[in-house]
This record gives C-alpha cells, structure tokens and sequence, in this order.
C-alpha cells in the first residue's frame, strides 16, 4: 500500500487525533449487530500497523458509512472520509472490492451511463398533471429514480412517486422545473465502492447537460444526490458554479414565509433520519418541522434518532450480508416500539433496505410497517391558505 | 464499424446439444459469437446480463431449453423473467431492446438454432454499435 498517500488521507482527516476510546467501535451499528467490526482498531493499524493488510482492507471495505462513529468521536476524526479515500486507493492498487450486492447489477448500469453517446428515455414517468418546462434556469435532479422503480419492483418500492410529488411541491410553489432528458446518476455508489474514475466522468457528463441546459439551480429530492451534486461534485469539477438546492430546505423556507398549510392526517408517524440527509448534511430540522405542520400528525421519536439514528443497513448497495440485516430488524424493532402507524422517511434508499427486511420471506417475526417519503406526505396535503 | 460483439450464453442441455451437434457436422455459425456455457440458464442472473452489456457486447443472446425440458425445474421461467426486466433497464438506458433476446431450442433443433444465431448476428449487425460502450471499447474503435 502507497504509504506516503495514507499518511496524507490520515493527516488530512485528523486521524492522529484518535484518542484510541473506542467510542467509535461501541456506537458502530456493525459492531452492535454482532460483527467484529472496530473503527479504532483500524485507526491503530493505520497509523501505526500498516503491514497487517489484509486488516485493513477488509475492516475499509466493510464500513457501512453511516457516519454515527464520527458523531461520536470526540476528537472530530473524519472517519468516513478516511474510509472514501481508503477505498479509492486500495480501489486503484488492488481492485474493487466490497461484496456487492446484486451481484453489482446497480454499479454495472451506474458505469454504463458513463457512455458519452448515451440517449436514455429516462422521462416516462412524468404525468400530464406535472408542470415543467423545456427551457429554464431550474432542474429537478431525479437521479436514479426511474432504474430503481423497475429494479426494485418485486419490494414494491415505488422510487419514482418520490420523484412525481417533488416536481407536485415545486409545481405548488410556482416552479416549474426543466427535467433533464440525459442527466446521470449522481455518482454516490460508485464513489462509495471506490470507483473514483467513473465517479468523475459522470460527474463531468453531468455538469455538462446542466451547462448545455442553461441550468443555474438544481433541486434534488434524494439526500445521496444532495451531497454528491452539493460537496463531492464541486472537488471534480473546477469553478463548479451551481446551486444545489435541498428540496427539504426549499420546503421549509416556504412554509415558514408563510401562507401555505398541510390537509389534516390523522396518524402517528415515526422518522427514520438517513445518514445522508442528518450526519452528512446537517439536516436533522427540516423533516421534523415540516412534519410538524400538518395537523393530526404525532411524530414519535424512535429510542435512537436523530443524530444517533442508526443506519437503514447498507449504503452504496455494497456490504450487504446477515449484519446488515440484523440492524435494519433492529431498527424496524425501534418503529414497532413507537406504537407508530407510518415510517416516514426522506431517502428512497432507506425506504428500499427497509422495504427488503420488510419482506424477507424467511423471517417469522413481524416487522412490517406502512412506510412511505416524506415528500409524498407532504405533496398529498399541501394548500394555499388565507 | 467492426464486427459487433455478440455473446450467447448457452445452457449446458438442449441447447449445447445443438451446439455440439452443429460443431460435429461443420455447420457456420457467426464468426464474432462468443459462447459461454453454463448448467442452466436460471443461474444468469440480471446483473450477469448487465455486466455483458457493460463489458461492450452488442448483443446477448440467451439460449434455453423449453419449459417442459428443463432439468432443474424454473431455469427457462427465472430466463425469461431476468430477461424481461434487464430489457426495461437497457430501454430506459437507451439501448434496443432487442440487443437481448432469448430463444429456446430442443435437442435436436441444430439448423434452427444455427438460423436464430445467424439472424441474431444479422440483426445486431444492422443496428450498429451500443451507445453504451465502457471507456476501453470505445477507444478502440
């Protein structure tokens, strides 16, 4: 292993902060499920252990990358970074490696949408009753969407109503976004499994349809694309000068101007904070107050929510094994103590991984629950007043 | 353009029959055909398909046994289903659909089989080169 790069990825992450007090391994949802998995452990090696290869690459490449280590460590070590350049380097010396589930059927497609010649017919879900427009300044980011809801059709995971009730929330706010006819997926998967070089020419194609477009804004639905179009694509792409925009934010910066209301929905309702949307992104307000405004909706917290909410088992569909389900009845267990009708949710890959816990045929206990995004919730309801 | 890259994968029974039997009477087949043989096309799965594609083939071509012919039981049904969803992903891609085609064969159909992939070839040919070719293919060309 290149051993001048690791020394910069741990300097540049302040890995030599590390206290070594194992906050990290006990808050760590691998560790919690049973694995032996230790985020500490393989700050030792690291820093201090390098020749214990094989270690290190099976602990970097087992990391679910929830981040909930790094919202523990008191020393502010970056750990799911270390872990992102980890996998890129050990990606480029020795290949790919992180159990991929499906067989790596999502990255295969990913890769392949980093053809230049591609024409995709990526639009046949948009209805007659949205509005949008050919031309403009503002797109709607509807990533992968349309592939996930033929992929993952058998969960009954219904990804492209999320993307329908955005374009309903903007079209309510008098926006009519342009949708993208070429527009790629947004990278995250293939970045998180340390294909860096196919990250960065989607990224690239990506920026050019939104140059070629006009575009100066993008909203963008799902946390993943949030941070991969608002952090990660502005380090490729030089004097990268468009705003990304949370369509969360977006939402809660209208309601608060004021003269819009929700239609009562008389439920108790639960949230499931992805990792993207909370640690990654500092959103943990947004969901809760726009939840907040619709009358008739109790929200009951689960035991660990928030900045300690617990991963939905499995990011960047690598890593997934009987650990990963494990957390995800774990946390489906958390719902059922709530007393909760509905698990909402603001990520279309939390909503997929808990669908498939859901419906595993294999499990005797029941854990299954309503469980739908939180745009739909609000999209169903959302009036002018006054 | 040069010759498109078709793959056939082909299922150990019935099918390879045909395929043996087309080899020991010195019948043609398309010259840029690359054949992988496996127990029973069930085991393909969407991804291995996909990655076909991602991997610069042209075309794939799935050669089954009929229903009522199969050894293991659902193989040609599970073929059929892989298919009919890795066809709605290339749609969405912008790759024809009919870059992936099935066909199912009984032992002794050596001259169809060698008329289907004749036909195959000549299709793809007609279409011309996958717009979702990876990096290395396309510099190649």
């Amino acid at each position: 292993m290149d051993s001048v790069r690791i020394t910069k990825i741990i300097r540049d992450n302040a890995l030599y902060q590390c206290l070594e007090c194992g906050k990290c391994s006990a808050a760590c949802p691998r560790m919690l499920a049973g694995k032996e998995y230790s985020p500490r452990l393989l700050a030792q090696k690291l820093i201090s252990e390098r020749d214990d290869e094989a270690f290190i690459e099976s602990s970097v490449w087992e990391c679910l990358t929830c981040s909930l280590c790094q919202e523990r460590c008191p020393s502010g070590v970056d750990i799911s970074r270390v872990i992102l350049e980890m996998r890129a380097l050990l990606a480029a010396e020795k290949g790919l490696k992180g159990y991929r589930a499906h067989d790596g059927a999502l990255h295969s497609w990913m890769r392949m949408m980093t053809s230049p010649d591609l024409k995709q017919n990526r639009l046949g879900w948009v209805s007659p009753d949205l509005k949008t427009a050919q031309k403009g300044r503002v797109a709607y980011f509807s990533g992968c969407a349309p592939y996930f809801d033929v992929f993952f059709a058998h969960l009954q995971v219904d990804t492209l109503t999320i993307a329908r009730d955005s374009v309903r929330l903007l079209n309510f706010l008098d926006i009519e976004p342009v949708l993208l006819k070429n527009e790629r997926c947004c990278g995250h998967d293939l970045l998180w499994a340390g294909d860096r070089e196919n990250f960065e020419t989607l990224c690239r194609l990506n920026y050019e349809e939104f140059k070629s477009a006009g575009i100066e804004e993008i909203i963008v639905s799902c946390p993943e694309c949030y941070t991969m179009l608002g952090t990660h694509m502005p380090e490729v792409i030089p004097g990268f000068d468009i705003k990304v925009t949370l369509l969360l934010d977006l939402l809660q910066k209208e309601v608060r101007k004021g003269g819009k209301a929700f239609r009562p929905l008389e439920t108790t309702a639960t949230f499931q904070d992805p990792c993207r949307l909370g640690r990654m992104s500092g959103c943990y307000e947004a969901p809760r107050f726009l939840l907040g405004q619709i009358p008739g909706l109790v929200l009951r917290e689960m035991e660990n929510s928030g900045r300690g909410a617990i991963c939905c088992g499995n990011s960047g569909f690598i890593n997934c094994d009987a650990y990963s389900k494990n957390i995800q009845v774990q946390r489906l267990r958390e719902v059922s103590a709530t007393g909760a009708q509905l698990l909402v949710t603001a990520c279309p890959k939390c909503m997929i991984h808990l669908s498939c816990a859901m419906r595993d045929p294999a499990r005797n206990e029941k854990v299954e629950v309503n469980i739908r995004d939180l745009t739909s919730i609000l999209a169903r309801g959302i009036e002018w007043t006054g | 353009m040069k010759r498109p890259n078709l793959l056939a994968i082909c299922c150990n029974w019935s099918p390879w029959t045909c395929l043996n039997a087309a080899g020991r009477t010195n019948t043609q087949l398309p010259p840029n055909l690359r054949i992988i043989r496996v127990m029973c096309i069930g085991r393909i799965n969407q991804a291995l398909i996909l990655k076909a594609f991602e991997y610069g083939a042209d075309g794939v071509i799935l050669l089954e046994c009929r229903d009522e012919d199969c050894r293991y039981g659902p193989g040609p049904a599970v073929g059929h289903s892989n298919v009919q969803l890795v066809r709605s992903l290339l749609d969405l891609l912008g790759i024809d659909q009919q870059r992936l085609v099935e066909c199912r064969f009984e032992a002794h159909e050596k001259d169809r089989m060698a008329a289907e992939l004749w036909a195959f070839a000549g299709r793809i040919e007609a279409m011309g080169a996958n717009p979702a070719k990876p990096r290395q293919e396309r510099e190649a060309v």
